[in-house]
């Protein structure tokens, strides 16, 4: 019974492990145009997928630290908005972890394609 | 402003305290929360910020997010070495601890450790405070060898006790549950037969096993306290038998053991002058005074191995118990 139970797959935090990468290619490549937190958010909604909002904060915070986004406030409108960007530094980076993210897909497609063959 | 952002606000500041950019985490969180508050249907109510908030998430989730980034205090790579060490450094600290209550002397092994003159008793208080400076010591330098950030190869000599490497023979459930239960049967008629012998007799020691004549060892007083005392122990560990048949936590063996070291503790607090019954008292007295000290020695050491034996299977439950946790905690 306990063996059993220690050895049911976790998905919930596999996901999160597959979410964290997958997070910063989704969110470099959205900081193409200026954003602030909550339209991301927003933005990323309407895509049909979900980013949790104390999660995305977080990584802004570690992006900008490493030099890859850049982020300014905006005091014009009624709220203060943290608007960021992506840095010439932060391209370089997406083009990388794009390159990874697509061989990744092209290996399990094609271990897709063979198992669908036997 | 809302008087619940502001605590929830307050909130999450309180766990990123020590933060440089804690103000600016802080302004960026309100920022988004009455934005989002502001959106929903409806004015910007104290409603809409509170589900604001709880889409946000606990403030003490929220901030950990944000302190992931930070090196952990000891780095997953040494986690193991804590418990190595620990064990290692409180064994040599147990070790040089009994030997200072027999020898009576302080001893000092410059610069580790400093064992003050002890009483047993004061020796049962000492080494639960002794396991956790050591674990203390072994967790700062860990902690100092993890913040540097270098590769430090740390060592380990091979004749060390591995207690990963340590496991029990494989048992099958129900041979360790009738071992448990055979275990269990034994200490409870031990225990029983004790009880009767000193419902009848006021002691359980005795120099012969003559049933219709049997003959105390000890005189009256000291010898139903002693007797009390060892029937305790007795009941002690039938009880962490009987328990051990619901549950293998090693919880019972470290309460059992340490329930028996402090039973050992108050038997070496009886007072041992005046402790044979009169025969066995005038047959010392017919040889030199050293045979009685003798005597009383050979009691005090046989005490003092026995609480040892014990200390050193409390050790190692106490060590193992520890190791779960730490295994837990990764």
């Amino acid at each position: 019974m306990t063996d059993k139970t220690q050895n049911e797959p976790d998905i919930g935090s596999l996901v999160t492990e597959m979410n964290r990468g997958f997070l910063h290619i989704l969110v470099l490549a959205l900081l193409e145009k200026d954003m602030y937190g909550y339209a991301m958010v927003k933005h990323i909604d309407t895509l049909g997928y979900k980013v949790e909002e104390n999660t995305l904060y977080p990584l802004l915070r570690r992006l900008e630290k490493n030099g890859w986004i850049a982020s300014k406030w905006d005091l014009t409108e009624d709220r203060p908005r943290k608007f960021y960007a992506i840095t010439r530094e932060g391209r370089t980076l997406r083009a990388g972890l794009l390159d990874v993210w697509k061989n990744q897909n092209r290996v399990l497609d094609e271990i897709t394609k063979e198992i669908s063959h036997v | 402003m809302s008087d619940k952002l502001e605590a929830y606000l307050e909130e999450i500041s309180h766990f990123l305290s020590g933060r440089a950019e804690r103000e600016e985490i802080l302004s960026e969180i309100r920022s988004h929360i009455t934005e989002k508050a502001a959106e929903g249907p409806g004015e910007f109510t104290d409603a809409a910020i509170e589900k604001a908030i709880a889409a946000f998430g606990p403030a003490r989730k929220v901030a950990e997010r944000y302190l992931d980034e930070s090196r952990p205090l000891i780095a997953p790579a040494y986690k193991r070495f804590l418990v190595r060490y620990t064990s290692l450094l409180f064994t040599l600290h147990a070790a040089l601890t009994v030997l200072a209550v027999f020898l009576k002397e302080e001893l000092v092994l410059f610069p580790l450790l400093y064992i003050p003159r002890l009483s047993f008793i004061d020796a049962l208080i000492y080494l639960p405070a002794a396991f956790l400076t050591d674990l203390g010591a072994v967790a700062l330098v860990l902690y100092f060898i993890t913040q540097s950030g270098k590769d430090i190869k740390l060592p380990w000599p091979k004749f060390g006790i591995d207690l990963d490497e340590v496991k029990p023979p494989a048992k099958s459930f129900w041979l360790s549950r009738v071992a448990t239960a055979v275990g269990a049967v034994i200490m409870l008629a031990v225990t029983d037969l004790a009880l009767y012998l000193f419902a009848r007799h006021q002691t359980i020691f005795f120099i012969n096993l003559d049933s219709d004549n049997l003959r105390p060892l000890f005189t009256p007083g000291p010898g139903r306290r002693i007797s009390l005392i060892v029937i305790a122990m007795f009941a002690v560990s039938t009880m962490a038998l009987l328990v051990k048949l619901v549950t293998r936590s090693r919880w019972v063996d470290v309460v059992s053991n340490t329930i028996s070291l402090a039973l050992i503790g108050l038997i070496l607090t009886q007072p041992l002058d005046n402790l044979f019954a009169a025969e066995i008292a005038e047959k010392l007295q017919k040889h030199p005074p050293k045979v009685a000290s003798w005597a009383k020695n050979t009691i005090l050491i046989t005490l003092l191995f026995i609480a040892l034996m014990i200390a050193i299977d409390l050790v190692k439950n106490i060590v193992a118990v520890s190791r779960k946790k730490l295994a837990k905690g990764v």
